[in-house]
């Protein structure tokens, strides 16, 4: 059994089985950040969608009304990567292959959080564990440890980084925990912050600012 | 022979346009029908790459499309040479003759 998800292309609705939705949205969501600067991007957008319409039209007949995931992988390779036909919108998509733009983009910062799924308490080993990439318990078996060679001075700690480190409330959080995307759209959305962040870094240190500022604040409390 | 092929590869990029102005210049052509006459030759593309380049000619007012009904669906844009593309291609057509006999002069 296939779960199935209903979209429009250029108006006419199409079923879709869900992992074929899932790549066809991320292709379209790359097709236009790819035409980002091309002052034809909504026409393409609206050609492409229509050629991906009759595609699926093709494979669906009286007795077979969804578009299965094999098939919208096949149209998507004949659609193949969308390339901007002007020189100056090519030269800011930097990636030729269309495939993976995973690749050419720099890994995302990972930054600690307190994880609060899976954890023991409120989450800072869990935290830790997932930025420098060791199992959890060994996190745990240290801090164990650590606590009781130090005499309890390194719980004070634990309450300390509790107040100061921040809670991964939203999966970008999370994603950033762990320092990686983990879903074609949050991989675009991310895409699309370097860009803006890159474009305004002076926003993103206010930012940072005012987190930090955040965290001093409950620590007080 | 695959290394050659993707050394031409720039050349037939940019020969592309010229070749796509051809194909409108005769009859209005559908991209699908596009698509197939492409298939078999060096020239062959794919939608990714065709729709971007036929909004730029359009845009450059080289060619224009015209919606026709379609039996099997929603109506399909038709496109078909401007008079800016007839004059633009003739001048290809001219650069690619002179090409060709320069070429041709420096022998082998």
């Amino acid at each position: 059994m296939q779960k199935v998800v209903n979209i429009s292309l250029n108006g006419i609705a199409y079923q879709l089985e869900e992992p074929g939705y899932n790549q066809l949205h991320s292709y379209l969501e790359r097709a236009e950040a790819r035409l980002k600067d091309s002052p034809d991007r909504a026409e393409v957008m609206a050609d492409l969608e229509q050629a991906i319409g009759e595609k699926c039209r093709a494979v669906l007949g009286p007795h077979k009304t969804v578009v299965s995931t094999g098939e919208v992988e096949r149209i998507i390779q004949e659609m193949g990567p969308v390339e901007a036909a002007d020189p100056q919108a090519a030269n800011t998509t930097a990636d030729p292959g269309g495939a993976a733009p995973a690749a050419a983009l720099p890994p995302p910062r990972k930054r600690l959080f307190q994880i609060r799924e899976g954890a023991m308490w409120m989450g800072v080993c869990n935290g830790i564990a997932a930025y420098i990439n060791v199992d959890v318990t060994w996190v745990r078996i240290a801090f164990i440890l650590l606590t009781i060679f130090s005499s309890g001075l390194w719980f004070v700690l634990y309450l300390v980084l509790m107040f100061v480190v921040p809670v991964a409330t939203t999966p970008e959080d999370r994603a950033a925990a762990f320092g990686m995307p983990f879903s074609t759209e949050e991989l675009i959305s991310r895409a699309k912050k370097t860009l803006n962040s890159s474009a305004s870094s002076t926003a993103g240190g206010a930012n940072g600012a005012a987190s930090s500022g955040s965290g001093t604040g409950s620590f007080a409390t | 022979m695959e290394n050659i092929s993707e050394k031409l590869a720039p050349i037939r990029k940019g020969l592309l346009e010229f070749v796509i102005l051809k194909i409108v210049a005769g009859d209005k052509v559908y991209v699908a029908d596009m698509l197939k006459l492409l298939g078999p030759t060096e020239f062959a593309t794919q939608e990714g790459t065709l729709y971007p380049l036929l909004s730029k000619l359009r845009r450059e007012e080289l060619v224009d499309y015209e919606w026709q009904e379609s039996d099997a669906g929603p109506p399909r844009k038709y496109y078909k040479l401007t008079p800016k593309g007839r004059t633009q291609l003739s001048t290809l057509n001219d650069y690619w003759k002179d090409l060709n006999r320069t070429l041709a002069d420096f022998g082998n």
